[in-house]
């Protein structure tokens, strides 16, 4: 039998990307199937393609909530129900009002209309789509493998993550311990013991986190190149512009009558953020050992991306 | 990182994108009737920009003066702030990662502050498995938190930095519970309920529908509890965890021993031989 | 390779210098061990090599540092990480990664080497320290002795030729760290690594090395050979002997020792036993400790009398630990029994506990919370109702008086440790458990713990302590209770249990070969 496929033949960014990809696609439909088609093959995925970690656990937590916003969502419909004369009733409640001593008050239940309890469904759908999506994307994908695969820009915060997911399984041993430690010296229990059991863990921390950036340090951590003036100069401006142009951009979004150039500062907010996050990434001197390869299995995935995407872009799913 | 400051561009922009984001999770209040039907697209949209936003101003904090030091006792505070938010977790209001957040971030500064809150929350959302659409929100509202910790006055007396800590931490913990509040709103009731924001109706008339959501949803008792529990968090560790994080301030070279002790303790980490 | 030019340290806030005009050389291919009291300059001294100090410790530095013909005072420790490896105590507070191999290469990739060129170094280092097994394995699988074995490589991994250690064996059980001297010893004179390690347990390397550094505490280094001990009291009881009797030369190795021992006769008393009370402060009836349905503990009985100090050996893992906490009544109890005078401590609280018997733990540190000692003698005075300061009467009759507005967590390890059993004694308790109390101590702390135990014993104490330190034991011990596998399998007398022909017999017993003679104090010293 040939190889198995499994969550790392892949690399992590191939299934954040194509779990965004389902997540557009989801996002741009109203048809409730193609919800239904999203929600199964990102459960799928999961069942089929996860190994043994840690981070693929979480199976239920996400149908869990997915569930919960689609009955959130026709809940909301049927409780603070608003009346709609043209729809046909489905349930017909007793609907009453709630004055909460500020503005209007509030109608509760009433006739439910079947346009309402769809309505409801469907958004509930696309949400829970959307969470499934990304629930997969985070249980197939290896977040340390994904931490090596950040832009050199973010190389230091991504390098205090992954000490951090590394560490916090000690640091849990070692709260553990002083707390036991603690129950010798008698004294206070509860939240009142927090600072006995919290102190001396964060010294152990603070003393450990000392020998780990000496460690760091004496093997060349800290090593950059120096990024010349006008390039200091571009990265920042381009931040700038980056920031300038989403928030503005999101506004415009907003507000009505300004969409178009809305969707146009989103753009050149998005590119310029790229412009940025590369220009950062070249004072980096340092290489990695196992650069992200793109295996058959990648491709495989990320043409089926590639192809959804088209698809979601020429209407096919609305 | 070098002489060429340009470093005010640099603050800017964390500015402008505090004020962007804050709109991504306000836009209820802003929009306009004419693009409602375009509202769920905006919320997909924004659920998009938000995590770009966070590595932007992510590439800027970390564009500074920031080593080794720096980088591994941030590493550390975030796997111990990420252990004590699990040990909190489940019991509904208490919300245990915050008092770290807000005594680190006034102790070692704001980008210190906005990395620690962002940081904690991604790596109890990836130990315990609670990656969604929300998280970059609740990074943001997080590392906003630490900024503002930053931004505290920093006084001389002991007593007088807690007090201003713990005056931080009531605003600090209900800015946290309205902006996830905000988020979940449109999110959970969506735009067609009678509690649901509406669309073109203005900022006044959204933020009485915003405060009904509210309270049938019980959301302030949650807000009510994360205050309570941060200020007694606070309170109970914060006169011991001052003096910690300061010792370990100095040790790492946020700041420079002023005084004789504080040097003389410095030199301690891993040299008792 | 490196040459250290009129180099002197000092701490801000200090007025002793930590190092003073320092003219150090050291040899391509050299082995050389460094060694001073727990706060002597000695680890500064190695720190200066690599940048970490004044870098990464605070201070100043004065002087020249050059390596391999090049001047490179001042630098940090990232830019010389290309030319010097540095190891420290706990391999596993040092990782960066997840896997043996991203940790090896870690350097490498900060480095900017290119991809062949890494894999080409990879592979060689990890055949240099014989781990091509372990490439694909998670860190947190690996042994000890395996653990620090990937620590050296991935120090050397990236070509560097000096390689530093700081207490590289302090975690490892004697076999392991005997492998590990092993390497080292192969990396400076089969591979040409100028090897420099900081190490206390000065026995497990001495023989291996070619020179000796020591660091004194004005500050002072010398350089030369084994006679450096001459005048130097933080030594083994067999180069101890050796000083005391006057050999010359000072002889390292127990085997040599004994061969000196046997061409004179010596003069040497026996051990008083002083006399035991006859009142039993304590009665372990088959206790049994089981995790999991795994038997820890199976069926201990023994009792400690008044003023009587009981040694509790067995290897790691044998079930030292598991006893005392079951003792204490903290920790988990299966079944069994302990009888004091005021009842089982199971069925006390736990601050009725302290009036009974009171337990250390092996990292005393993790009882202290407070900033300052002076706060953490008051705190403890308060919870105790104490109206004079009875906590610190105590800590000073343990370690003297001491500067009160020190952090404890500033104080040294012996400190702590004195610190913790004069918060845990001031309610009184009559027995003391101690669980491997002298971890991390040096020869020095350890005497002045023994010192302590035994002012505690008069004062009518019973104190059973746990401890794989044969040498401490036989300071301390009136007899020893041993532990294999969770059951008791000896309770002997201490001269019995560690002297010649037991298994665990001192160094003087080794040498000297007589029964009854177990510590250096007991012979006679040679005037010159």
């Amino acid at each position: 039998m040939a190889k198995r496929f499994t969550a790392s033949t892949a690399s992590p960014l191939t299934w954040w990307l194509f779990a965004v990809t389902m997540a557009i696609v989801a996002g741009v439909s109203q048809n409730a199937m193609i919800q239904i088609l999203i929600c199964a093959a990102a459960l799928f995925a999961i069942l089929i393609f996860r190994e043994e970690a840690p981070w693929s656990r979480s199976v239920k937590f996400y149908l869990f909530l997915a569930g919960f916003v689609v009955i959130a969502r026709v809940l909301f419909r049927i409780v603070f129900n608003i009346q709609n004369p043209e729809d046909t009733t489905a349930i017909d409640l007793p609907g009453f009002s709630i004055n909460l001593g500020f503005g209007p008050p509030v109608e509760l239940f009433g006739a439910v209309g079947i346009q309402a309890l769809t309505g409801g469904a469907t958004d509930g759908l696309r949400l829970a789509a959307i969470i499934l999506s990304i629930g997969m994307a985070s249980s197939l994908a290896n977040p340390r493998a994904l931490l090596k695969s950040t832009p050199s820009a973010l190389y230091e915060i991504a390098s205090a993550i992954s000490v951090a997911i590394n560490l916090a399984p000690q640091m849990i041993s070692s709260l553990q311990r002083v707390q036991k430690a603690r129950s010798l010296r008698g004294r206070s229990k509860g939240l009142g013991s927090m600072a006995g059991t919290v102190i001396p863990v964060l010294e152990d921390a603070i003393d450990s986190s000392l020998s780990l950036a000496a460690s760091m340090d004496s093997r060349g951590f800290g090593r950059r190149g120096s990024l010349s003036k006008p390039l200091v100069l571009g990265a920042r401006l381009s931040s700038l512009m980056a920031v300038g142009a989403l928030s503005v951009g999101s506004f415009a979004l907003l507000v009505g009558q300004t969409q178009t150039l809305g969707w146009v500062l989103i753009a050149i907010g998005i590119v310029s953020s790229f412009a940025s996050i590369r220009i950062n990434s070249k004072s980096q001197i340092r290489t990695r050992f196992e650069p992200m390869k793109l295996q058959f299995f990648d491709a495989l995935i990320l043409s089926l991306s590639a192809l959804l995407l088209i698809a979601a872009i020429l209407g096919w799913f609305a | 990182m070098n002489t060429f400051s340009g470093k005010w561009i640099s603050n800017l922009s964390i500015l402008l994108a505090g004020i962007g984001s804050v709109l991504m999770f306000s836009w209820p209040f802003f929009i306009s009737g004419d693009s409602a039907a375009e509202a769920d697209v905006a919320q997909v949209v924004f659920i998009a920009l938000m995590p770009l936003m966070l590595v932007l101003i992510l590439v800027e904090v970390a564009t500074g003066e920031i080593g080794s030091k720096q980088i591994a006792l941030l590493g550390v505070l975030i796997a111990l702030n990420a252990v004590i938010r699990l040990l909190g977790a489940g019991t509904a209001g208490i919300e245990t990662a915050f008092f770290l957040i807000i005594i680190a971030g006034y102790v070692f500064g704001s980008g210190f502050g906005f990395l620690l809150g962002t940081g904690s929350l991604l790596v109890s959302a990836l130990i315990t498995g609670g990656v969604g659409p929300w998280l970059p929100f609740q990074m943001m509202a997080a590392g906003l938190i630490g900024i503002g910790a930053g931004l505290l006055p920093k006084f001389g007396s002991r007593g007088a930095k807690l007090a201003v800590l713990i005056v931080y931490a009531i605003p600090a913990s209900f800015a946290y519970g309205f902006l996830m509040t905000l988020w979940n709103w449109p999110f959970l009731a969506g735009s067609e309920s009678s509690i649901s924001y509406l669309a073109g109706a203005g900022a006044i008339e959204n933020l009485i529908r915003f405060l009904q959501f509210q309270i049938f949803t019980g959301g302030l008792i949650w807000d009510l509890g994360r205050a309570v529990t941060t200020v007694a968090l606070i309170a109970i560790t914060g006169p011991l965890l001052l003096g910690s994080l300061q010792r370990a301030a100095s040790k790492t070279g946020f700041v420079k021993p002023s005084k004789p002790e504080d040097a003389n303790r410095a030199k301690a980490p891993g040299l008792s031989g | 390779m490196i040459a250290l030019r009129d180099v002197s340290f000092g701490y801000a806030g200090t007025e002793r210098p930590a190092l003073s005009r320092v003219n150090l050389d050291f040899l391509p291919g050299e082995f050389s061990l460094v060694c001073g009291a727990t706060g002597s300059g000695k680890s500064t001294l190695l720190r200066i090599l690599n940048g970490l100090a004044p870098h990464f410790t605070g201070g100043s530095l004065s002087g020249s540092l050059v390596i391999d013909g090049i001047d490179v005072t001042g630098s940090k420790p990232h830019e010389l990480a290309a030319q010097v490896g540095f190891v420290n105590q706990q391999p596993e507070s040092s990782f960066v990664s997840d896997t043996v191999k991203q940790e090896l290469v870690y350097g490498m990739e900060q480095l900017g080497f290119n991809r062949d060129k890494m894999s080409d170094s990879l592979k060689q280092v990890a055949e240099l320290l014989d781990i091509e097994e372990l490439l694909d394995r998670p860190l947190s699988w690996l042994s000890g002795g395996q653990q620090q074995r990937v620590a050296i490589a991935s120090a050397l991994a990236a070509g560097q030729k000096i390689l530093l250690l700081d207490e590289p064996t302090s975690a490892l059980d004697p076999e392991a760290a005997a492998e590990i001297v092993g390497v080292l010893k192969s990396l400076a004179h089969e591979h040409g690594i100028t090897v420099i390690l900081v190490e206390h347990r000065i026995e497990r390397v001495i023989e291996l090395v070619d020179s000796v550094v020591i660091v004194a505490n004005d500050g002072l280094v010398t350089k030369g050979g084994y006679e450096q001990f001459e005048n130097y009291h933080l030594v083994p009881p067999v180069i101890g002997l050796s000083t005391e009797l006057s050999w010359n030369p000072v002889t390292v190795s127990v085997s040599a020792a004994k061969a000196n021992w046997e061409r004179g006769p010596q003069q040497w008393k026996q051990l008083v036993n002083e006399n035991l009370s006859k009142t039993v402060a304590m009665e372990v009836n088959d206790l049994s400790v089981s995790y999991d349905g795994l038997d820890a503990v199976s069926k201990v009985s023994f009792e400690v009398h008044a003023g009587e100090v009981v040694a509790l050996m067995g290897k790691n893992g044998s079930g030292k630990s598991s006893v005392l906490w079951a003792i204490q009544g903290g920790g988990k109890r299966s079944s069994g029994s302990v009888k004091t005078q005021f009842g089982d401590p199971k069925s006390l609280s736990a601050d009725e506990r302290l009036c009974v018997l009171t337990l250390v733990p092996q990292k005393a540190a993790d009882l202290l919370f407070l900033n300052s000692l002076a706060d953490e003698l008051s705190e403890s005075d308060k919870f105790a109702q104490l109206t004079d300061s009875g906590t610190s009467k105590i800590f000073e009759s343990l370690t003297g008086r001491l500067d009160p507005k020190i952090h404890p967590r500033d104080l040294s390890a012996g400190q702590q440790l004195a610190l913790v059993l004069a918060l845990q004694l001031v309610k009184g308790a009559g027995i003391l458990l101690l669980d491997e109390p002298t971890r991390g101590l040096d020869y020095a702390a350890k005497r002045s713990l023994a010192k302590q135990i035994r002012a505690l014993r008069k004062e009518g104490k019973s104190v059973l302590v746990a401890s794989h330190d044969v040498e401490f034991v036989a300071l301390v011990a009136d007899r020893v209770l041993e532990l294999e596998s969770g059951k008791m399998i000896s309770d002997k007398l201490t001269t019995v249990a560690l002297g010649i022909g037991s298994s665990h017999p001192t160094q003087i017993s080794q040498i000297t070969g007589q029964p009854g003679l177990l510590t250096l104090s007991q012979v006679e010293k040679v005037q010159k």
